[in-house]
């Protein structure tokens, strides 16, 4: 559902691309990706398998910049295909604003769109989803290869409610950005419509409708709020200080374990938000900080893409042979000099030899603590 | 469920931060994140600077959900609590009323039990503003989302999304 934040003054919006296996819905991603400017988008994650099969899901966020005084955020996911990932492909539904069908032109994948198509009712109603409402498009993808279905076939068979639809070849990059482009105005459509139905539901539109309420719209937006726009960061002064990583740190490129559940697409450049203090971060769950990253001995934060030997780099090619635009891997930092540097402006007592730990009841030697501890734990 | 947007106001994400920000003190933890179930992020405190929120949040979110499928799948209803512990940073994540997490992030300079207690009692207080939230009509005269919205996103789109 889309969430609106008056507070960052943001308005955030989930958009699904959906279909069977191998339809292209990671495809689509990729392009969005390399073709918006980076300033637009955040850093795309995958989260697949060593066959470069999508797991759980891809995520790509984007901001497509303010509008009556709102960021508008959209948060672009695609879910697993294949039969047997539903419990995944389903709770990537949760709260989904829009729907990207993402349907294999291909003669042989009729079969697996329809019953695509029937999985994502399902779901869509099991979350108490009105089918109907839901803003959706159709993508007609892989139309590059000999032999696809017309377009007419295609609508017949999937199409029965008469949604817009677009023909595409995701790998070339054809249609995606109408797509796109045309379920982000449905949402946005559509929020606008909830919005108005909830505050007075008498006066405004009816749903679909195209008519304009008498009443001139309200002075929507109140002046942004200075001290909350974007950085709602304060700096809590009394606690032992965590040193802030210098802006540009990167994620050790090399890695040297291969996890094959998570990776992402690294950016040129930090693949930050406008006006977010984002940086490159290995994604890695587990991996929360660009910290933690730095000052482990060992980078094994960066998980390369799933089946590649040779780490990020590998995948670089893969995007490039897709015909997507190379990006440059960033440097990997320099581990000691960040490492020491957090270790020893972290407080008086900060043990810079000390090996990075768990957190366990022994080592806290301060007495202060333990004894609070002991209660918490209720050792006598 | 579709109709049921998550509206914020100002008023409220300043309580929130405030409750947040007093447990990071109490706990000594770094930062916290408060999520909605379905991804996004509502507040961030702490020394979030160097972290992708935005990816954090889609993934935390991620992470929780499916553990409550693996909740259901050993038959219990949901898993409260999760915790990921590192080499050196640690997470842990409690369920806020029905659709936010509250997620915090600490290191050596604490513990998992501290952080436990207060993530506990910051979660009951963030779960009554939450129910708050939930029963305030919607003041159109502050709604974001007017008319033009979608026609202004238009042109946007445009500009952005070229081949
Ligand atoms: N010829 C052609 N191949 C495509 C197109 N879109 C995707 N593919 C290929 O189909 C395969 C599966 O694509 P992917 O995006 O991973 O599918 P997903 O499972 O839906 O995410 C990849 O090898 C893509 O390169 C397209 O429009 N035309
Ligand atoms: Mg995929």
């Amino acid at each position: 559902m889309v969430s609106i934040n008056y507070s960052s003054r943001e308005v955030c919006c989930k958009i699904v691309y959906y279909g069977p296996g191998l339809s292209g819905k990671t495809t689509n991603l990729l392009y969005v990706h390399s073709k918006v400017p980076s300033d637009t988008r955040g850093k795309m994650i995958s989260l697949a398998t060593e066959a470069d099969r999508t797991l759980y899901f891809d995520f790509l966020p984007i901001n497509i910049g303010t509008i009556n005084g709102f960021a508008a955020k959209f948060q672009l996911y695609t879910v697993p295909g294949q039969v047997y990932y539903n419990a995944t492909r389903k709770l990537v539904l949760r709260g989904v604003d829009g729907v990207v069908f993402v349907a294999d032109s291909q003669p042989d994948k009729m079969e697996e769109n329809i019953e695509s198509l029937i999985n994502l009712e399902e779901n869509l109603r099991e979350y108490g989803y009105d089918i109907s409402d839901l803003p959706m498009v159709i993508q007609y993808n892989k139309r590059d290869l000999p032999g696809v279905l017309p377009i007419e076939t295609l609508n017949a068979k999937l199409n029965t409610r008469g949604l817009p639809h677009f023909g595409a070849s995701a790998t070339l990059g054809n249609g995606v950005f109408d797509t796109l482009k045309l379920i982000i105005k449905l949402v946005l459509e559509k929020a606008k419509r909830s919005a108005s139905d909830r505050a007075q539901p008498s006066v405004n539109l009816a749903p679909g409708s195209a008519a304009e309420p008498a009443t001139p719209a309200p002075p929507a937006t109140p002046a942004p709020q200075v001290a909350s726009t974007d950085e709602p960061e304060p700096e809590p002064e009394p606690m032992a200080p965590y040193p802030e990583p210098a802006p540009e740190e990167s994620v050790p490129a090399a890695p040297s374990t291969v996890d094959p559940v998570t990776s992402e697409v690294k950016d040129d450049d930090t693949g930050r938000l406008p006006g977010r203090a984002t940086q490159p971060v290995s994604v890695g769950v587990g991996a929360p900080s660009a910290e933690a990253t730095s000052t482990d001995p060992e980078p094994t934060t960066y998980r390369p893409y799933p089946g590649s030997e040779e780490g990020p780099q590998d995948f670089e090619k893969k995007v490039s042979s897709a015909n997507f635009t190379p990006k440059k891997m960033e440097e990997p930092d320099d581990d000691d000099s960040v490492s020491n540097r957090i270790r020893s402006s972290s407080g008086g007592d900060a043990d810079v030899s000390r090996p990075a730990m768990a957190p366990s009841l022994k080592k806290r030697g301060d007495n202060k603590k333990r004894g609070f501890i002991k209660r918490l734990f209720g050792i006598k | 469920m579709a109709d049921d947007s998550l509206i914020i106001y100002e008023e409220e994400i300043n309580q929130i931060d405030s409750l947040i920000s007093k447990m990071l003190k109490g706990a000594e933890a770094k930062c916290a994140l408060l999520v909605d179930k379905d991804g996004h992020l509502i507040t961030r405190q702490g020394f979030t600077h160097s972290l992708d929120t935005t990816a954090l949040a889609a993934l935390l979110a991620g992470s929780f959900a499916s553990t409550k499928e693996i909740a259901r799948l050993v038959g219990e209803p949901e898993f409260s609590v999760l915790f990921h512990q590192g080499k050196k940073d640690h997470i842990h994540m409690s369920l806020v009323g029905d659709r936010s997490i509250l997620v915090v992030i600490f290191d050596d300079r604490t513990t998992i039990g501290m952080v436990r207690l207060y993530a506990k009692e910051t979660a009951i207080e963030l779960g009554k503003i939450f129910e708050k939230i939930k029963e305030q009509s919607f003041d159109k005269s502050k709604a974001g989302i007017t008319n033009d919205f979608a026609s202004q996103a238009e042109d946007k789109l445009d500009d952005i999304f070229q081949d």
